[in-house]
Parts: C-alpha cells; structure tokens; sequence
C-alpha cells in the first residue's frame, strides 16, 4: 500500500470514528513519514533500514537505523537518516522524541530538501498537538516542493491548520487553488465544508460537500468520503428545512457502510419533514433491525412510533413504544453485564483479539460485528472516543513489547549458552597449547644459535680456510697432518726430504682449494645463519602469539558474556514495568469505558422516560377521544 | 392530535440534534489535536510513560541487534548479501535461490509487499552467515515473470575474495534498455 494511500485511510478511518459514533476524531494516531524513492542508495545498511520502512515495519526499521547508525555504517546518508528517524519516531507516537531530533536536524547546515520536510514534520507534530501557531510557523518555512504525496499532504495540512485557526477565508483560497489527482484536496474541501456549515456560511459549505458528494466514486476510501460528504450535507439541509434536497443527498450514501445507520435515520426525518411519515417508516423500521446498542438505531425505536402516531395509528404506535421501553430496558441490562465484565479484568485482551489486523478502510467500522460478548459488545462504541482509542493503541503497543521482550529473553539464553560452549571448547584446547608451547624450546635454539656465529666468528677472524672445508677436504687434511706427523719421525735422508716435499706440495694443494672456496662457504655459512636467525624470529613471534590467543580467548568470550548479562539484566528491569504501565493502562481504560457506558446507560434511560411520556400522552389522547 | 404536536416539536428537536451529531464531530476533526491535549492528567502522565517505555525498548533493540551480529557473525567472518533492484521494469520478482560453495544457503519468496518496497528503493539483506577467509563462489538464480509476462529464470554467479573484513555482496536486478531485458549483476563491497 502506497504510503498516500495509507495517510489517506487514516484520515478516513478518523471520519468514520467521528461520525458515526458522534464523538472526537483519532487522525493524530499514528502518522506515517513519508519518502520518496531515493535516487541511488549508496550504503546497503541504510537500503535495508528503507525495505523495512517501505514496508510499514516501522519499529524493525527503526531498530536497524539506530544500529547502523551506533556503527557508524550510514555514510552518505546520515542526515536522510535522521530525517526518517524522526519521522519514524512520530509514526511510533513519540513526539518529543521526534522533535528533538527535527530540532537538531534544523540547528546544522542540512539541504534544502531536509529542512523543508523536517519543518514539514514540524508542522504535522505541532498540527497534532494543538499548536497552529507554530505548525503554521513551520510550514512558512517550506520553500520548496516537498516530493511525491508529501507536498498534497503538506497543502491538507496547511488547510487543517488554517481551519483549525479558524482561518476558514484563507482555507478557501488555499483551496480553491488546489486541483490535484490524488485526492487529497477531496478530504481538504470536506473540511471546510463542515467547517463553514458550522462558521455560519452554510450556502459555501453545502457547496464544497455537494462538490465531494458528487464525486465519481473511485476506490473504498473515495466511497466512504463521499459517504460522509452525503451524510453532512443531508444533516445540514435537513437543520435548513430543505427535506427533499436533504432526502436526495442522504439517498446517495450506501445501504452498506459506517455511515448507513445515520443516514436510515436522517432519511426518515427528512421524509417526515417532508410530511411524508409512511415513507418514512421505510428506512426506520429497517434501521430498527440493527443493533440496539447503536444510537441511530435507539433512535429509531423513539422515531418508528412518532410515524405511526403521526398516522394516526395510535394503536400500533403505542405498540411501539411499548417495544421502545424494553429494548432500552434490555439494553441497560446488557451495558450492566458489560460494566461488569469490565470489572473483572481482561477486557482489552478481548478487545484487541477481536480488533480486525491492519488498519483498513472501515476497520473501527467492522468491530460493530464483534463477538457479542460482555466484554467486546461496545466495542465501537468506546473506539469512538479519542482518548479510549489512544489508551487501546498504547495498550497494543505495550502488549507487542513485552512479546519482543519475551523473544530477546530467549535468545539471551541461547547466548548465554553459545558462550559458555566456546569457554568450554577454550578451556578443552588450552592445555594441549601449554604441552606444545612447552615442548617448543626456543632458548636452546637461541643458545645453539648464538654457539654457531660466535664459531663463524673466530673462523673469520682467524680466517681459517681449513675449517670451513667440506667433509671430504676436512678428511684429507686431517691424512696430511697425520703423513706429516710421520714424515717428520723418519730418519733424515733423501727419502724423508722428497715425502716432505711431497707432503707439502698435496698441503699446498689442499690449502689452495680451501682457501679458494673459503670465502664462498663464509658468505653461505653467514647467509645461512642469518637465514637461522630470521627462522628463529618467527618461531618466538609465533609462540608470542599462541600464548597470547590463548590469554585473550577467554577474555574475548567474557566481554561477550558480560554484555549478555548487561542486556539480560535491562531486559528484566524493562519487563515489569511493561507490565506496571499494561495494568495501569488497562485500569485508566476501564474506567474510560465504564464512564462511557454509564453515559450511555444514562441515554437509554432518558430515551426510555420519552418512550413512556409519549405513551401515557397516548393513553391520554385516546381517554379524551372516549370522553362523551 | 396532541401526541402530533408534541412529536412534531421533538422531531425537531431531534434533527437538530442529529445535525449538530453529525457536524460537530466533523469539526472534531480539524481540532483532533485539541482532542488529544483534552486528555485527562492521568491519560497524559501515562502516554509519557509509555513514550520513555519505547524509548527505552528501542535503545535496547538496537544494543541486542548489535550483540546479536557481532556474537554470531563476527567481522572477520561476515559475509552479507543484498537484493536491490534499480528500475526492473522487465522483470517481476517472484523468488531467489542463493547458494554458497555449491551449498543452497537461501531460497527466498517474495510477498507484493516486499517487491513494492525494493522498487521504492529497498535493499534486502538477504543473507547474512560466516566464511572462511579465502576464495568462494556465489550463485543466484531467480525466478519471475520476464518481459510479455513470461515465465523468466536466470542465474548469475560471482567468485569473491573473503579477508578479514566482513564481505558485502550485493545482487542487482536492472534494466537493459537496449535489449528490453532484465539484468542481474553483483557488486561486491568491502
């Protein structure tokens, strides 16, 4: 549903209430932001936060949007961000939540496009609570066009205001400017139909409602509105004396719908007004086959012998009334059975399972089918009074917090247990890392390390050629110390001199060829050592880290659990008081509702008195006929 | 007749009262907010507490949505994937298939609703799990009715790199106005 459309539906559904229930309107329930579609989402975190609103899931949109926010993920879309929280702050009927955060959106530097629509919530929220003075400061500070439906609410806004300051020569000329397709400015002339009807300009006013009265009907908010259009328009012929203009207009509203019960009514008052009461009996009597607990129809139990006694059908009119007293009387028997139901606790549990889902076109209207149990059977009739209405979304609202609360408590649980299950695979892994980190003698490596270079060392320093030979070189040298050795033992002589000389030449020889590979076995000995030592750097930063995974594992996992046990212990703190305030609600509640039927009680009671005066008025017609 | 008199004078009486029954509501309407500052003391004190309640609930929502990501899917694991869809006039979303390493890890059906809201500009996280940091594969296929109405499935897949950072991936559904075609992309974010 588009979001137009569903403003729209409040608003009818507030005309509904109004009507046919005679009492105070509901429209400053809950009021939707509104958005156009973005042109290009450049942060998926607040795309997700937009499929959530777009769906009227205002509070999971919500809760993202804070999230996002508290992580820092809304990027480039922070002051639409802000923007759409506070609208969806105003839609969760937190207004000074709201405020403060238009307030703080219109102390910076934001575009133009933001600060009109958060002067344009501004304006609604002010709108709502009674301040026309500065809801009408707010909407001077719009400069632009506000986007898509917002800117036919903005002028049906402006309208109420102005209306609402009784400002209804300005109303007009904003209106009589305004044409549009969506039929926002049909809900606008209607009011300030009523409006002047009740200024003392009814000849403007009948007007506007004939205007919307006539209307093509569209779709079931169209029909509804020009239901009530009819309806107002028949009512305020019928206070001028123009029944038959007043029958034709109430001819024009359904036989099914929330304003069919006050039409039947006007109908036939304006039939009798029209001295035409055995036509007026028509919609009377098929008025008096509805519920007794509406108050047409109570009416009608008063009006349908007036018809017959104004035909001089004294008999059956005294029938009638007769019939009158103890439907009231029944009646009276039943509104005590509800008081008494009230009484007893529960009843809005009752009237929330019979309150149909969503908020539709009619849906106050269909609660006139609730069950008819003592608990739910006024139920209409209490919804009509603001103030009952407000108290019953409020206890709603309660109610779907504790069901969050309850979720949010089960899931801590499985936190709870997820944690204390990787504590446990922690503590199972934490003695095979102390057997492994203390095999690993990284110390004694060092030690053979540092014995190796300081070896390499002194070969360097000495730059002795022998000892960096290969095995086979080492081997031969160790052959030509020992021929020496006996070269030397020999008695000296030619022989002794040419093996010595022979010895020499092979040590020269070996000498030559160490000597030539020295310096490349020193530069691979060095680059093998370094390449050790880098080895041996890894493994001590590597042990650093295992000891330290294995000190920062637990400490990783408590930092989870303590924000478990942080939450789970706000949760707690939350549940009752849900509760505290749920009871206090329903308390406040029952007393509206029982004041409510006291008053009704009290109606009946006064029609059930007229009922009786217009009968013995009969009995006493007809004794003064008998008399001679 | 007398009782003609005497109803004719209450008939008036009751039109009267039916008008101003009728009217006086209406203007209620304008004066709504009026309506809702007549609250009596006790409705008012008890709306502000109800308002801080909510307050309070929000606040602790988004505290345990936090707890909730950073506990199951930690960032050096997080993998998300989104649904967004810019124009798709060829193409009616009906349901998706999201698999994972050849594993399906979500088949999504949308609701009228739910496709209002991705035209409107919604992104869907529609998945939200762990990986391993290395080399995966990503394979979607959706389903719905394609340009005449007619019965449209195509796939599209993507093989991506985990590090240690969440991994964001997000599936687009456009228009190819060339071809008059709809067309699945992904972009992957880091």
């Amino acid at each position: 549903m588009s979001r137009s459309r569903r403003h729209r539906l409040a608003v009818v559904v507030a005309c509904c209430t109004v009507l046919a229930c005679g009492a105070r309107a509901a429209d400053s329930a809950a009021s939707a932001p509104d958005l156009p579609p973005p042109a290009k989402i450049d942060d998926l975190d607040y795309g997700d936060v937009l499929f959530h609103f777009f769906q009227d899931d205002y509070f999971e949109a919500l809760v993202r949007l804070e999230a996002s926010r508290d992580m820092a993920r809304l990027g480039p879309h922070a002051a639409d961000a802000d923007l759409l929280s506070g609208g969806l702050y105003l839609s969760l009927g937190m207004h000074a939540e709201a405020t403060t955060i238009f307030d703080r959106l219109l102390a910076g530097p934001v575009p133009r496009s933001v600060s009109d629509r958060a002067h344009f919530y501004l304006a609604r929220i002010g709108y709502q609570r009674g301040y026309y003075a500065e809801a009408w400061r707010s909407l001077e500070r719009i400069h632009g066009v506000l986007p898509g439906p917002l800117e036919a609410e903005r002028r049906l806004l402006a309208a109420n205001v102005l209306m609402a300051a009784e400002r209804f020569g300005e109303a007009a000329t904003l209106l009589e400017r305004w044409s549009d397709d969506t039929g926002w400015s049909s809900y606008a002339r209607f009011n300030l139909g009523v409006a002047l009807v009740r200024s003392g300009d009814p000849a403007r006013g009948r007007a506007l409602l004939e205007v919307v009265g006539s209307m093509a009907p569209g779709d079931e908010e169209q029909r509804a509105l020009r239901d009530r259009a009819n309806l107002a328009l028949g009512f305020t012929l019928l206070q001028q004396h123009d029944a038959e203009s007043a029958v034709a207009a109430l001819a024009r509203v359904r036989l099914t719908g929330p304003f069919t019960n006050r039409a039947l009514l006007g109908l036939g008052w304006a039939e009798a007004d029209a001295n035409r009461p055995e036509r007026a009996l028509v919609p009377w009597l098929e008025l008096r086959e509805g519920r007794v607990l509406d108050a047409a129809v109570q009416e009608s139990f008063l009006a349908v012998p007036y018809a017959y006694a104004t035909l001089a059908s004294t008999g059956q009119a005294a029938e009638q009334y007769r019939l009158a007293v103890a439907a009231y009387g029944a009646e009276s028997v039943r509104i005590d059975e509800s008081i008494t139901a009230i009484r007893s606790g529960g009843f809005l549990d009752a009237i929330l399972e019979a309150t149909p889902e969503g908020e539709g076109v009619g849906w106050l209207w269909q609660l006139q089918s609730a069950p008819d149990a003592p608990h739910t059977r006024y139920l209409y009739h209490l919804l009509a009074s603001h103030e009952f209405h407000e108290g019953l979304r409020n206890y709603r609202d309660l109610r779907i917090m504790r069901g969050n609360l309850e979720r949010w408590s089960g899931s801590l649980e499985v936190f709870d247990g997820m944690i204390e299950a990787r504590e446990a695979a922690i503590a199972d892994r934490l003695p095979r890392k102390a057997r492994a980190l203390e095999a690993l003698d990284v110390d004694l490596l060092e030690r053979r390390h540092a014995g190796l270079a300081a070896r390499l060392a002194a070969v360097t320093r000495q730059r002795d050629v022998v000892a960096l030979g290969t095995v086979e070189q080492a081997r031969q040298w160790q052959h030509l110390e020992r021929a020496e050795a006996r070269v030397a033992a020999l008695p000296p002589g030619d022989r002794r001199d040419a093996l010595a000389e022979r010895v020499r030449l092979l040590r020269g020889s070996v000498l030559w060829d160490l000597d030539a590979a020295y310096k490349l076995s020193l530069w691979k000995l060095k680059a093998s050592l370094g390449e050790t030592a880098a080895a041996l750097d890894e493994l001590r930063r590597r042990r650093d880290l295992v000891e330290a995974a294995a000190e920062s594992a637990p400490r990783g996992t408590e930092g989870f659990a303590d924000r478990v046990v942080e939450l789970a212990r706000r949760v707690k703190r939350l549940q009752p008081r849900i509760e505290a305030a749920a009871a206090a609600q329903e308390r406040l509640l029952a007393s509206l509702a029982i004041r409510e039927l006291e008053a009704q009680k009290a109606r009946l009671a006064n029609y059930g008195m007229q009922a009786q005066f217009a009968l013995a008025a009969l009995y006493d017609g007809a004794v003064a006929e008998a008399a001679p | 007749m007398n009782t003609s008199g005497c109803g004719r004078g209450r008939i008036r009486l009751a039109v009267l009262a039916c008008a101003a029954a009728v009217l006086v509501p209406g203007a209620a309407l304008f004066h709504s907010s009026a309506a809702a500052t007549e609250a009596t003391p006790d409705t008012r004190s008890l709306d502000q507490d109800v308002q801080g309640l909510k307050k309070e609930l929000i606040d602790l929502n988004r505290d345990l949505f936090r707890l909730e990501e950073e506990l199951l899917y930690p960032a050096s694991t997080q993998v998300a994937v989104f649904l967004s869809v810019n124009l798709g006039t060829f193409f009616a979303l009906d349901s998706v298939q999201l698999r994972l390493d050849g594993k399906e890890v979500a088949n999504y059906l949308y609701t009228d609703r739910e496709v209002e809201a991705l035209h409107r500009g919604g992104v869907q996280k529609l998945y939200l799990g762990n990986l391993k940091a290395g080399e995966h594969e990503l394979v979607a296929v959706f389903t719905g009715k394609g340009p005449h109405d007619r019965d449209y499935r195509r796939g599209t897949s993507v093989s991506f790199e985990k590090s240690v950072g969440a991994k964001y991936v997000e599936l687009r559904i456009t228009d190819r106005e060339a071809s008059l075609q709809p067309e699945f992309t992904v972009r992957q974010w880091e």
